[in-house]
């Protein structure tokens, strides 16, 4: 019934008031009649608070947060965006953000924070499909998985009100190699509602009726990610920071959880060292998790506090792959004695060592670390107050010299290069190494954020210079991007054309 | 559109200074030779086997080359279509009245590079599965080959089909595995995608942003509709066997010799409920490196004579009958009936054996059991070269000269348990035409997976029938008929039968057929795809679109409206 009185109230608006013309009062008033009057906020303190990120994004405020309850709002949201031109910014997790994607690039934007949907739509444990809103958390569903022996890859150490759906449409890594069987996953399928305002499911999902209940009727279990048809309309909602539509489900693929899992390290002096070895690792598919971390990495991960953390970061190896032995399903205890076993052949023939604990890091810490949530504050804000990552993908052997590249250009701006966290993750099963380098900072102290700032912005440029692969392009890394990349702003843009030809969907990112 | 007739010479000629005299050729008999499609009597009239014979072909060795001709084309308005290795009548120009100009892409067919440490391989589109394999073997590397056969194009599946096979279980699909890939537009512009768009090499398909692979890598891929995939790199998994495969054995009955840490199984299961049983188990339990059910696509009730036969080094075809009548085969047929292969590959010793040990604890829990004769070294080491290498494809062909695999609905283990006993009554029933092949109802296979980690899969049903004799082509076309009457009846998605046949249909009859499926946005985001990179309608439908106004929304009020269906229960 709801849905109904919105369609009335955008007939009633038409002809809609010239784009930007619409007073502010008449906005709020439409706001209010789609998600009710508790759900729109523009007071001066939520605006100011969504003004901004931890990014270097410049601050704008938006005009208006509105928090939508079900896909019915979302969509009537959409459909009035674009009958009064007005930018809207969809934002699933909670703060604090890092990337400069929430952070409206134009006036008059309205935030959609859709941390209201939160429904764990269904858990289909034979199939292990989970059907999930945007608003639900990795907490969220790592309870509810576990009780059914589940688990979903994972990125590392997600603060604990992240977005699992925001997570993977921006194709934030996760944790473990072999299940990576394309950069997306385990993202499968969606409801989106488009830029247009219009409803259509990606995957197989988009070949049923426009009903999940209806689909699960006939069998379905929004498997698939492909299509439908000749298209991927997944991919065109992965990476694109919110410009493309409002996803307000998403099917994720889980795994059976271990019952038996270990973790053991492999350290080293140098990246160099270690390169050899996790590539041979992740090409036998040997292990769960399988990460490369630097000493600053690993005990800003680990650490409580500053302190600690640099006592922690004084008695780590300078490099370690961190791998977690997995044992699940039947034969748990043998499979990670096996694995356990293999893995020793590959780092001996390395000339490696690998080793059962790290000097103050227990066990309960790593498996935080790649199983749990961030302790609070998020360990990215825990060392000096803020960082910055500059992260981007690679090839194996030009991962050692972009990092040097990153830290040099750290150095230049007198950020120490022993504080620069270095961490590689392997994905798409070894294919691509994903490369992110944390620069801690005291934002509080105004000429250390200036050389942060230029730190970053030398750092990106030089790495991208030497041929790392920006894939997931916040803030001003875009411009660099697509001013180098006319193919892909040419399709990017046709497609923004069809499914946002009012470019309602935060616009201003990417090369919209 | 003009006829070929009347297309200016001056086209030929100008194609002909791109590629050379020797590499276009608009000679009846050649063309018809491109026109000759596997299929064609299912839609074309006549029951003939041509599909619209092309206006020329022509074979370019580059992507420079494509990129001219295709720009001639636009020029001339002479449609293009691109053929790899081709499979199945679609791969053929559609209509009779449309000058078309194929592209042969045998020419295309070098291996660029093979990126060990980055386990990745780039390859032009005329390279084939068999080739790329036996180079990344070398490597300790090896390719998913799709279920068509190592003779057919790995960008073609990549970048513009399907890309599912046994491998695909492990190694992934070939969508999964797509990397950057180069791809000319209908309208002659170069397009590349993912990482190699940014000038960053062919690792990655994703990016930068969104992915602008999404526009024509969906379930099916472009089947040629939509310009020239040229090059793509796809991604290679681990090979624990060894570098160069030796066959052994006579003719065509190779048989592959079975490493110590390499397993070769036919399970048998008591029913497809069972099946679906032992699936979850095994999807569960992450083991197999190719899975897959091979052997019935010759028909349940045959399928163990012909392939004791096909093992027989003097066993011919007429043998079959009569070995189907012996009790001790027949025996094995009911053990087989409703089986599947499963390979497992071990990184040590201590691997392979534990991936045995849970196998079979698998099979205890869910009562199914090994098919004993087909276990037998010779039969596993056949199974062992016909499912690593996907060679045998003439088999796909063996009981008459013709096939038509219908059916073949993807979803998960008890989604397609669903349809199987569909699929197998309807079967039967219609054989009973007696012009159809008789080999029971179960001539079902299938890929483990068509994603990369299982979970997902299908059941083709094999449907052979005499490609000369009309009343058996009829008879078949009548079983496609029923196929997708049967699944409107029982509220099954339509399978393959119903691709096949659409390609005969009028472009009124498709888009009224697309006009109602339930959600039309593809169709018509599809429509503005082809408008923007084909402004010159130089693709074909095989890349399809609904026409504007064609039973879809128009008002975004419209659209909430159409919402209802989205929100919470």
């Amino acid at each position: 019934m709801r849905l109904y009185r919105i369609a009335v109230t955008i007939d009633a608006m038409n002809p809609p008031a010239r784009p930007g013309e619409a007073p502010m009062g008449s906005k709020k008033e439409s706001l209010v009649q789609i998600v009710g009057e508790e759900n729109v906020l523009d007071d001066a303190g939520t605006l100011e608070a969504w003004s901004k990120d931890e990014s270097f994004a410049p601050h704008r405020r938006p005009w208006f947060v509105v928090r939508p309850k079900d896909a019915g709002q979302v969509q009537a949201l959409v459909a009035w965006a674009n009958v009064t031109a007005t930018p809207l910014v969809p934002v699933s997790s909670g703060g604090p953000h890092f990337l400069g994607d929430t952070v409206p690039s134009v006036p008059e934007a309205v935030i959609v924070d859709l941390s209201g949907l939160n429904a764990i739509r269904k858990i289909d444990t034979r199939n292990r499909i989970a059907v999930i809103e945007p608003g639900v958390t990795y907490t969220q569903l790592d309870a509810a998985l576990a009780e059914k022996g589940l688990r979903i890859a994972r990125p590392l150490a997600p603060r604990a009100n992240k977005s699992v759906v925001a997570s993977l449409l921006e194709r934030t890594p996760t944790v473990i190699p072999r299940l990576n069987y394309n950069l997306p996953e385990p993202l499968r399928t969606c409801g989106v509602v488009w830029g247009t305002g219009e409803v259509a499911f990606t995957g197989e999902a988009g070949y049923g009726p426009k009903s999940l209940e209806d689909q699960w009727k006939r069998g379905a279990s929004q498997v698939d990610p492909k299509g439908p048809n000749a298209t991927d309309l997944m991919r065109i909602v992965t990476g694109a920071q919110g410009s493309m539509g409002i996803v307000i489900w998403a099917s994720v693929r889980l795994d059976v959880a271990p019952t038996v899992h270990e973790y053991t390290f492999v350290p080293g002096r140098t990246l160099d060292e270690l390169t050899g070895f996790w590539q041979k690792l992740t090409r036998t598919r040997l292990g769960d998790e399988v990460a490369v971390l630097n000493a600053a990495q690993l005990a800003q991960l680990v650490g409580r506090d500053a302190a600690a953390i640099e006592v922690l970061k004084a008695g780590l190896p300078p490099f370690v792959v961190v791998i977690g032995l997995g044992g699940a399903a039947l034969f748990p205890e043998e499979r990670v004695v096996v694995a356990r076993k293999d893995l020793d052949t590959i780092v001996t023939g390395c000339g490696l060592t690998r080793v059962a604990s790290l000097p103050g890091i227990s066990p309960a810490d790593v498996a935080a670390v790649f199983e749990g949530c961030s302790a609070e504050p998020h360990w990215k804000v825990r060392y000096r107050g803020a960082s910055q990552q500059v992260f981007f993908l690679s090839k194996i052997e030009k991962v050692s010299g972009l990092v040097a590249t990153v830290q040099a250009a750290a150095e230049a701006n007198g950020i120490p290069a022993g504080e620069v966290g270095v961490y590689v993750q392997p994905q798409h099963q070894g294919v691509v190494q994903h490369v992110e380098l944390t620069l801690p900072y005291d934002p509080g102290h105004a000429r250390q954020a200036a050389r942060m700032k230029a730190a970053v912005e030398k750092a990106s440029r030089d790495a991208m210079a030497g041929g790392a692969y920006f894939s997931r392009p916040y803030g001003e890394w875009a411009d660099m991007v697509y001013a180098h990349d006319a193919d892909a702003k040419l399709v990017l843009r046709t497609v923004k054309g069809i499914v946002d030809p009012k470019n309602v969907m935060n616009p201003g990112k990417l090369c919209f | 559109m003009e006829s070929s007739r009347d297309i200016s010479r001056d086209a030929y000629r100008a194609i002909e200074d791109i590629v050379g005299a020797d590499n276009i050729t608009d000679d009846p008999a050649i063309l018809d030779s491109y026109a000759f499609q596997w299929l064609a009597e299912l839609v074309r009239p006549e029951r003939s086997h041509y599909m619209p014979r092309p206006w020329a072909v022509v074979m370019p060795l580059t992507t420079e080359e494509v990129v001219a001709v295709t720009k001639v084309c636009n020029k001339y308005h002479v449609k293009v279509k691109p053929i790899s290795t081709g499979w199945y009548h679609w791969a053929a120009p559609l209509k009779d009245d449309e000058p078309t100009v194929q592209f042969d892409l045998r020419r295309m067919n070098r291996i660029l590079e093979i990126d060990e440490k980055n386990m990745y391989a780039v390859v032009e589109s005329g390279v084939i599965c068999a080739q790329l394999q036996a180079e990344v073997m070398k490597r300790g590397l090896n390719i998913n080959i799709i279920g068509a056969g190592c003779s057919t194009s790995i960008v073609a599946s990549a970048s513009a089909y399907f890309g599912g096979g046994p491998s695909s279980y492990f190694l992934g699909s070939n969508s999964d595995n797509l990397l950057g890939q180069e791809w000319v537009t209908p309208a002659g512009e170069i397009v590349r995608t993912g990482s190699l768009s940014s000038g960053c090499g062919w690792f990655c398909g994703e990016g930068p942003g969104p992915s602008a692979r999404a526009i024509t890598r969906g379930t099916l891929g472009t089947r040629g509709g939509l310009g020239v995939f040229t090059k793509c790199a796809v991604k290679l998994g681990p090979w624990e066997g060894p570098p160069v495969l030796q066959p052994t054995g006579k003719p065509p009955a190779y048989r592959l010799p079975i490493p110590d840490n390499f397993r070769v199984y036919t399970v048998g299961t008591p029913s497809f409920e069972a099946l679906a049983e032992i699936y979850y188990e095994i999807y569960d339990n992450a083991i197999g490196y190719i899975f897959h059910r091979q052997f019935n696509l010759a028909g349940a009730d045959l399928a163990a004579a012909l392939w004791l036969t096909y093992l027989d080094p003097n066993g011919t075809m007429n043998d079959v009958e009569a070995r189907s009548k012996d009790p001790e085969v027949q025996k094995i047929s009911e053990e087989a009936r409703v089986s599947f292969q499963i390979i497992l590959q071990g990184r040590s010793k201590e691997d392979i054996e534990l991936q045995d040990r849970i196998l079979d604890e698998i099979i205890r829990r869910t009562g199914c059991y090994k098919v004993e004769r087909f276990c037998e070294a010779d039969f596993a080491e056949f199974t062992n070269m016909y499912l690593q290498r996907m060679g045998h494809k003439h088999c796909n062909f063996v009981w008459v000269g013709g096939y038509m695999g219908s059916w073949m609905q993807a979803g998960t283990p008890d989604f397609v348990k669903g349809y199987v006993k569909t699929a197998i009554d309807g079967f039967e029933r219609d054989q009973k035409s007696g012009l159809l092949v008789q080999c029971g109802g179960d001539a079902m296979m299938g890929c483990g997976s068509t994603l990369g980690g299982g979970g997902f899969f299908a059941l083709e049903q094999f449907v052979s029938y005499d490609p000369n004799d009309n009343a058996s082509v009829d008879a078949c076309i009548k079983h496609m008929e029923d196929a997708i009457t049967d699944c409107k009846a029982n509220g099954i998605p339509l399978g393959k039968e119903y691709l096949y046949l659409q390609i005969g249909w009028t472009d009124e009859r498709i888009w009224d057929d697309l006009s109602k499926m339930p959600q039309q946005f593809v169709l018509n985001f599809q429509r503005k795809i082809k408008e923007a990179f084909d402004p010159n309608g130089l693709g074909d439908r095989n890349y399809p679109w609904l026409p504007e106004g064609w039973g879809q929304q128009k008002t975004i009020a419209a659209g909430s409206a159409a919402v209802a269906g989205v929100g919470k229960p």
